[in-house]
């Protein structure tokens, strides 16, 4: 039986974090907490700030204000060697996969060990098998990036992620433009890896199939801001109408899609 | 990591405790390249004292199986606790090694 989630130790907690770009709050006082094996998924329309909140989680972006913390340590104050030492812990998928074309995609796989272990290069080879086996793509090792689809990619760079058993694993959208078997297969290996190895997922995602598969709590983002944090369950039975369009994709509702402005007649003539 | 050879007849066991990860799996390879150079055919890892293993140790157990294999020897994995086998099924590598309950049933089943 697996412990009571409120009980765990929180692994990553965002407070009260704000990005501007120019004068727009990208994200406008965001505070979230992450647990250890928990799978975490952050969702909202296009634009709403989730991929920014991911990458200040990462360390690749830092605040105009607020902290994150990252199995305990703050990575806002962290920069180079130190940071990439909180960085080993964790695995980053992302959207773009991210490869070296010039390299195969056993090497690919394979660069973190490479770069930061002692492991002799026989038993690397195991584990290079045993990753691409757990993203099905067992075979594939000595074909460059260029010779395999988008998905194929996608599933070389999740590999990757996992090179190094990380405690944390990042997701930036990890079901888009996969086909449907490929995507459940993404989502039964996240829900594995939470299951058995207990590792955290933090998943940014609108694909609200995956979403339902694979959360333990969601939050759903809107403008900069968490509009609610809950549970499958929670999410499904909110009160909150914008939650409730997003969830059921529907176009009529409190969320717009147009501006509001009327203006947009005179900014053609202007 | 600690690892405790003792021989049970025909029958070489290893005794491991300690996690076997990316710090200690080369330690473990390197304990068993002198059963290897010995040919012993009957050995048995009890991982009883293991409460994790990572890929890289996961690895270093399918090499040290190939290693085995290629003169004849056999490997038996025995006290796996629950965590410990959640890892080599999620890994598949349940189905390669021939995993016992216990140390007795290891070294009876040759």
């Amino acid at each position: 039986m697996r412990e009571a989630m409120e009980q765990r130790e929180t692994v990553v907690e965002v407070k009260d974090l704000v990005k501007k770009f120019g004068d727009r709050a990208v994200l406008n006082g965001v505070s979230l907490k992450i647990r250890k094996g928990e799978t975490f998924v952050i969702m909202g329309g296009s634009g709403c700030g989730k991929s920014t909140l991911l990458r200040h989680m990462i360390g690749n972006l830092k605040p105009t204000s607020g902290s994150v913390f990252l199995l305990g340590q703050d990575i806002t104050e962290k920069y180079g060697a130190d940071l990439d030492e909180v960085r080993k812990k964790i695995g980053m998928s992302f959207q773009s996969s991210a490869l070296f074309d010039s390299m195969t995609v056993a090497e690919n796989v394979s660069l973190p060990l490479v770069e930061h272990t002692k492991i002799e290069p026989s038993i690397i080879d195991i584990m290079v098998k045993m990753k691409l086996e757990l993203v099905g793509l067992r075979g594939f090792e000595d074909l460059l990036p260029s010779e395999i689809s988008g998905g194929m990619k996608k599933r070389v760079g999740l590999a990757r992620a996992i090179a190094m058993d990380p405690q944390i694993i990042f997701y930036d959208e990890p079901t888009a433009g996969l086909d449907p078997i490929v995507a459940a297969v993404i989502d039964k290996l996240i829900i594995d890896l939470s299951q058995k190895l207990n590792v955290t997922s933090v998943v940014v995602t609108h694909d609200m199939k995956s979403v339902m598969a694979i959360a333990d709590r969601i939050a759903m983002l809107y403008e900069g801001k968490v509009l609610e944090v809950g549970t499958v369950d929670e999410i499904k039975n909110s009160p909150n109408e914008m939650v409730q369009q997003f969830i059921n994709g529907n176009f009529d509702g409190p969320i717009k899609f147009f501006q509001q402005k009327d203006d947009y007649l005179e900014t053609l003539t202007q | 990591m600690q690892i405790n050879v003792e021989q049970k007849g025909e029958v070489t066991v290893y005794n491991m405790s300690g996690d076997i990860d990316i710090n200690t799996s080369p330690e473990v390879k390197k304990a068993f390249d002198g059963a290897m150079k010995d040919k012993h055919e009957k050995v048995v890892i009890n991982l009883k004292d293991v409460g994790y293993v990572d890929s890289s140790g996961l690895a270093t157990l399918v090499e040290i199986l190939k290693n085995l294999r290629a003169y004849g020897g056999k490997l038996k994995l025995s006290n796996l606790s629950d965590k410990v086998k959640g890892l080599f099924e999620i890994t598949k590598l349940d189905k390669l090694f021939d995993i016992v309950a216990d140390e007795e049933e290891a070294v009876s089943s040759f």
